[in-house]
């Protein structure tokens, strides 16, 4: 886990005036940005606290496993739990009824043993330089027992988000399948985010968009590749003058390669999942938790806002567990230690496509 | 095996999930995706009829082949349709696709053949198949019409998704599947799908729209397509008898299960057997590195010759080290370049070693440059 520092550097933005008000689910980043929750706890600390306001972040999916809908779930959730208006869109005949699916946030009551107790620390001596990452870990825990307006809450998947956030007026769902053109959704974003105009002063409030399978091949456009990139680029910008996040997912095997490499170029966010497949044994030797681990997450950008200072990530490639086949935890990739005897090096080289049965281990 | 792909297909959608859909993919060089889709479609319908499956009823939807040929199929396999005529519809979309011999009817030139009873209570004709919403809602008014309304599902079979997308446009075709997988009422569907009759967008398409993807490969790889050697021929005859069976599945949990099984046809059928392993891995006690450690023949009888640049070659001919300084007399310098030249053509070499000294301790401190005979 990286701790993340901030840099002052020529480069980054000096805030002089105090920081903003800001509404509930909403906190500073760095250099003069302000982060909303993805709804994922462990994403959020990798990616520096959450996605700021005004980016755009995109998924590629896996054409052979769901874990998109994981990561657009909890991002909806996070966002009708802080009460911040949600715009989706998806290419399902009803996009009404995967907000059914939304989980509930899980109670603190639940048991979750995530990080040490503070009883049990008494006990234990840590090494005086490692006791800085367990403070860390210690304040989310605190974090998590406050009322629900903490900053990002862990989602419960088998509970279904109680009816008043749904039935809210601040949730709008389009149907992108029958359209034949992308006008009707650009139209509905632009009115979306002209809810939250960007301006110095302190932010009420921030949207969340959410586009599922943006090119699936049953949307009437979805062979129109210039057009769907010029959206992209609209959206980038009406996204970045406003105070929102927009979170677009799309399976790259059904593009042609060089418009996967431009709406890649688009991403301030990039992430990709990655299936795992069942009952690989090569794969099971080589990494400890193996048979919990559903997919692989890879975070190939991370969005730099007001700043030239890229981001080098200790990893970008992450285990997504469903712990106790409720809460989605990212973790690190544990190598388990290679046994000389049985001859496998652990040099499998990863290649890029997205059906390679290796898939891609970025250590 | 293909038997997880029966049970998938029988146990049909949970409540609230997408039917389970099969691609059965083929090519050229391993052009059993028929008998596969035959086999499959024997099976479903026995499970159907059993009562082994809540599906109640399977609609065919025929494109490349006559439905008289799959009521001929059935009879062959031992299920009789007269009797099960409840449970199985057939649209049939082969006789007249874009209603042409209507329109030749109705102008009186052509008197359409009159078909048994049988078939006219089991068949429907649909005539548009260039309206891919048309073709959904006949197939689903057939479904209806078979199993009755309500919460009662039925499974699907398309012949040829090919013969749809020569008429349609893949997003068209990608919203009926993906329509009908999202439908209410059905339990499963599978269709057929030669490979190599389309760009690799469409394959991906169909790919990413099921949940399981069966493929056929040949069994031995032809080399570069050549067909006239002999020794291709006995590939070719071996590839026309049987193949390697692929399938992937997508689990539920979200991993991908792969399976593969080797597919035999024979005259009563299709036989699936389990793959024989040729070349099993053999892990030898080195692990394996990136690099070479061991020396062929050749490189020991090289490294054997080689004749190293030392002072000492044994040879007892004085040496000269030319140290840079032109003060050297270059006669001697061309003696010395004679000797090294007439040492290479030895073909043989050696390691000869003087002891400096017998008491010589190895970390002396003196200068072990004074060794040196200069």
């Amino acid at each position: 886990m990286a701790v993340a520092k901030t840099r002052t550097s020529s480069f980054s933005r000096n805030l002089s005036t105090a920081s903003p008000s800001l509404g509930p689910g909403l906190k500073c980043g760095p250099n003069g940005t302000v982060l909303l929750s993805s709804g994922i706890p462990d994403l959020d600390k990798i990616l520096g606290g959450g996605f700021p306001l005004g980016s755009l972040v995109m998924v590629t999916e896996d054409a052979e496993a769901p874990h998109h809908m994981l990561l657009l779930r909890n991002f909806m959730a996070q966002g009708l739990v802080h009460s911040q208006p949600l715009l989706y869109a998806s290419p399902a005949r009803d996009p009404r009824g995967f907000l059914g699916t939304l989980p509930s946030p899980a109670t603190s009551k639940d048991d979750k043993s995530r990080g040490p107790e503070p009883d049990q620390e008494k006990g234990l001596r840590i090494a005086w330089q490692y006791k800085k990452y367990f403070g860390e870990n210690q304040l989310n825990f605190d974090g998590q027992r406050d009322g629900k307006h903490e900053y990002s809450s862990e989602f419960d998947l088998r509970k279904p988000l109680e009816r008043h956030f749904i039935n809210g007026q601040r949730v709008d769902c389009v149907g992108i399948q029958d359209s034949p053109d992308l006008s009707i959704l650009r139209d509905r974003c632009a009115t979306f985010l002209s809810q939250f105009p960007r301006n110095d002063g302190s932010i009420s409030c921030a949207g969340r968009i959410a586009i599922q399978s943006f090119c699936a091949p049953q949307c009437a456009y979805s062979n129109m590749e210039w057009e769907m990139l010029s959206f992209i680029r609209s959206l980038k910008s009406m996204v970045r003058s406003s105070n929102s996040v927009a979170i677009i997912t799309f399976p790259p095997s059904l593009l042609s390669p060089s418009f996967c490499k431009r709406w890649q170029h688009m991403a301030d966010t990039l992430l990709s999942v990655k299936a795992i497949q069942d009952d690989d044994k090569e794969l099971a030797q080589l990494l400890t938790g193996y048979q919990d681990m559903v997919g692989f997450l890879n975070v190939h950008k991370v969005a730099r806002i007001n700043t030239q200072v890229p981001v080098i990530l200790e990893a970008t490639t992450f285990s997504i567990k469903l712990q106790k086949r409720r809460y989605l935890v990212l973790e690190c990739l544990n190598q388990a230690p290679v046994d000389g005897l049985s001859g496998t090096s652990y040099g499998t080289s990863g290649s890029c496509s997205s059906s390679s049965k290796t898939g891609n281990l970025d250590f | 095996m293909a038997k997880s792909i029966f049970i998938a297909l029988r146990e049909g959608a949970l409540e609230g999930e997408l039917a389970p859909a099969l691609t059965i993919k083929d090519s050229v060089a391993s052009p059993f995706g028929f008998q596969v889709f035959d086999h499959v479609l024997c099976q479903l319908f026995s499970s159907i009829l059993a009562g082994k499956s809540p599906s109640r009823g399977l609609i065919v939807v025929s494109f490349s082949r006559s439905p008289s040929f799959y009521l001929e199929l059935l009879k062959s396999k031992g299920i009789s349709v007269a009797s099960s005529d409840k449970r199985i519809q057939i649209l049939d979309c082969y006789n007249d696709p874009l209603g042409w011999k209507d329109q030749l009817v109705e102008s009186g030139n052509f008197r359409a053949p009159s078909h048994e009873a049988l078939i006219s209570s089991v068949v429907t004709v649909f005539r548009e198949v260039k309206h891919m919403d048309k073709l959904f809602n006949s197939i689903i008014e057939l479904g209806r019409g078979l199993v009755g309304g309500g919460k009662i599902r039925f499974s699907i079979a398309i012949d040829s998704v090919d013969e749809m997308l020569r008429r349609a446009s893949v997003s068209s075709v990608a919203r009926l599947l993906s329509n009908l997988r999202s439908h209410d009422q059905i339990s499963s569907i599978f269709w057929l799908l030669h490979s190599d009759l389309h760009k690799a967008r469409v394959t991906a398409v169909l790919e990413y729209l099921s949940s399981m993807v069966a493929s056929l490969e040949p069994s031995h790889q032809l080399a570069n397509g050549q067909r006239g050697d002999l020794e291709n021929f006995s590939l070719i005859e071996h590839n026309s008898k049987k193949g390697k069976f692929h399938v992937r599945f997508k689990k539920r949990n979200g991993r991908v299960r792969m399976m593969s099984e080797e597919v035999h046809i024979e005259q009563s059928g299709i036989n699936f057997t389990p793959l024989s392993s040729e070349g099993a891995i053999n892990q030898g006690l080195v692990p394996k590195v990136q690099f070479n450690l061991q020396l062929s023949e050749k490189e020991r009888i090289d490294k054997a010759n080689v004749v190293l640049p030392f002072e000492h070659q044994g040879n007892g001919k004085p040496l000269q080290i030319y140290d840079g300084r032109r003060s050297l007399v270059d006669s001697k310098h061309v003696d010395a370049v004679e000797n090294v030249e007439t040492n290479e053509d030895g073909g043989r070499g050696e390691i000869i070693y003087y002891r400096d000294s017998d008491d010589e301790m190895p970390d002396s401190d003196e200068d072990p440059d004074d060794d040196l005979d200069i």
